[in-house]
């Protein structure tokens, strides 16, 4: 969709690098929405760093160290410049910069949306795939009222009833936490299943994976049934096609022209839908982190709303932005690279 | 021109269940066996009136303050009705607006209307509308709003993209060759033409906006603890489903039957307009 706009106007090689250029321009304003908007609120942010009983005095000197004596356009400026060297202000509820805060955080949220973007790939395609193996059986009725019902269960709701029915009820799965308190593995990447892998720690790997089996299928749920959809429309254009009928003269099987052809033409639709879906997928983390416990991004930010912690909402929010945009980016430069259409016009 | 629209069961169902909700919403006080905030500290905790324990008095239990659950349910559904309906308006006024204009006048006013777009596009909907809440407060009319704020971008691209299609169209080419003012062309002809596709879109956006608000609700950026909202009673259930979990099930079940109900009319309309528009198709040759 967005390449479309620049079709005629450039070169195929250039093409791929107008994503790119755009990204700075459009997380410099996103920068500045996310200060324009804090900055609306009736908020004081020196009056809560200090005691009630501070004098005038004792103020001023605050909001001079904070900066927020300056206009507001300089504090924009400062705002932006320090967020581009990656400081982003200290927290008020920590003693601590916001910046070190979030590098905790990110492996977390990195994790569970690597892992629920993989299972909700598999599950998505996995149910596409069969829907239309058994498009002609009762099969593909019953996968289509369950994709109905499933769409209609936004993400957090999904990890509710996970919680209910594996945790609960079935006492089969860990719902809080990444892992067992028992476990101490040493942090090298943040990434905890990684780090239980360099630790050579079998009984940590195994807690962690469970720990994080169900928040990761809640968010897979986000994404695995309008993928399961696109999937069989495009499966079903794709066997109109020519050399499907072709292939089927010349007596291959239906399993394998589904598998082999069919479906690597149906590929392009579903990286097209992983564009729209990819904010959606960041943006569920944060309801899924906070049911299930996970310290990551989300808990982060309720944290700081919760205590009105203004440069970390700013900084959380702005990590958000910039991962969605990255991962509009890619989603965009994959498509380049898969469809030739779109490099030679 | 009169053409009679064929509605499958869906839209018929969906409707059914919006106008059931309405009602519900409009006559909860008279439905209601006790006021949602009236608190019984006798009957903590109470489970629903068919497990062993619970009595008809109060037919869905009560939570940890006593308070009936099912009347706090049947009050919930105001907050629902009045999200779904507002903030399914709202967004669909300023998206078609600018989708219009975008599409219709191109140039730097689509540029500029399309690079709004993309930057709110870069935020997750869930993070925009929360920072929208901590900057204009939590409460039912700002939570309206930070969803027509998140949601109006869905509108106006696709708005956008149908206005982009109908300009070329000979009806509205005659119309301004007739003379027709710019104003005349983007209401009279243009607004007609994306009618169908803005329908489907407000429909899918109730659910959407019944998403959104039982998200804020959940994390308590919505209406206040006293009121009732389905949102915060999941909220407030989960912290019991050990002791109490018919607290966190009704409603669940509520918020995704109307969920359900949104992309069920989405899903009928979208197929009306398509056997609507085709059928006009075919007969004009006949005349």
């Amino acid at each position: 969709m967005q390449i479309s706009r620049y079709r005629g106007t450039v070169d195929g090689l250039s093409r791929s690098l107008i994503p790119l250029a755009r990204l700075p321009v459009i997380l410099i304003t996103v920068a500045a929405l996310v200060f324009v908007l804090l900055r609306v609120l009736p908020l004081d942010p020196a009056a809560m760093l200090l005691s009630p009983n501070a004098t005038h005095e004792q103020s001023t000197q605050m909001r001079q160290a904070l900066g927020l004596d300056r206009p507001i356009f300089v504090q924009l400026w400062l705002w932006i410049r320090d967020a581009s060297r990656g400081d982003l202000g200290q927290s008020l509820q920590f003693d601590d910069s916001v910046s070190s805060h979030i590098l905790h955080a990110l492996p977390v949220t990195l994790q569970l949306v690597g892992c629920g973007l993989l299972l909700g790939i598999v599950l998505g395609v996995a149910s596409g795939v069969l829907a239309f193996h058994g498009r002609n059986t009762p099969l593909r009725g019953a996968l289509d009222l369950l994709n109905g019902l499933a769409l209609a269960i936004p993400e957090y709701l999904w990890g509710i009833v996970l919680i209910l029915v594996f945790g609960i009820t079935l006492k089969m799965l860990p719902f809080y936490g990444q892992i067992d308190p028992r476990f101490q593995v040493p942090s090298r990447t943040g990434l905890l299943l990684f780090d239980s892998v360099l630790a050579g720690d079998g009984a940590a790997l195994g807690s962690a994976a469970a720990h994080l089996l169900l928040p990761a299928t809640a968010l897979a749920m986000s994404i695995a049934p309008p993928l399961m959809r696109v999937l069989y429309s495009s499966l079903d254009q794709a066997f109109d096609q020519e050399y499907v009928h072709y292939g089927r003269l010349r007596g291959l099987s239906e399993r394998r022209l589904l598998v082999h052809h069919a479906l690597r033409n149906a590929w392009l639709p579903v990286v097209t839908l992983m564009g729209v879906q990819g904010g959606l997928l960041i943006g569920g983390t944060l309801l899924v982190e906070s049911i299930f416990g996970l310290p990551g991004l989300g808990n982060l930010m309720i944290d700081a709303i919760s205590s009105q912690d203004l440069p970390m909402i700013q900084g959380v929010a702005l990590v958000y932005a910039l991962a969605v945009l990255i991962s509009n980016t890619c989603v965009e430069l994959a498509l380049v690279h898969l469809d030739p259409r779109l490099r030679s016009l | 021109m009169s053409v009679a629209v064929a509605f499958g069961w869906r839209v018929k169902w969906a409707s059914g269940y919006w106008l059931m909700l309405t009602l519900i919403a409009l006559f909860a006080p008279v439905l209601a066996p006790h006021s949602p905030q009236m608190q019984d500290l006798a009957h903590t905790l109470q489970p629903v009136a068919w497990l062993p324990g619970g009595n008809w008095h109060f037919p869905l239990g009560t939570d940890v303050l006593g308070r009936c659950q099912f009347s706090r349910l049947l009050f919930g559904s105001r907050v629902v009705v009045l999200v779904a309906f507002l903030a399914a308006l709202g967004s669909a006024v300023i998206g078609t607006t600018l989708g219009l204009l975008a599409g219709y006048f191109k140039g730097w006013i689509e540029r500029s209307i399309m690079f709004v777009v993309d930057v709110w596009m870069a935020f997750p909907a869930v993070v925009l509308a929360m920072l929208l809440i901590v900057a204009l407060g939590p409460s039912l009319g700002n939570v309206v709003l930070a969803i027509i704020l998140v949601d109006w971008t869905r509108f106006c691209r696709v708005i956008r993209s149908d206005t982009l299609q109908l300009a070329n169209q000979p009806y509205v080419l005659a119309a301004r060759i007739a003379g027709a003012s710019q104003l005349s062309v983007l209401c009279r002809e243009l607004l007609p033409g994306v009618l169908p596709t803005l329908i489907v879109l407000c429909s899918l956006q109730m659910g959407s906006a019944i998403v959104a608000e039982s998200i804020l609700a959940f994390v308590g950026m919505s209406v206040g603890p006293a009121e009732a909202s389905w949102g915060a009673m999941i909220a407030q259930g989960l912290g019991y489903a050990f002791s109490a979990p018919w607290l966190v099930l009704p409603p669940i079940i509520a918020t995704v039957s109307a969920i359900l109900a949104s992309i069920m009319l989405g899903t009928g309309l979208r197929y009306a307009a398509r056997t609507t528009s085709s059928r006009r198709v075919s007969r004009e040759p006949e005349r």
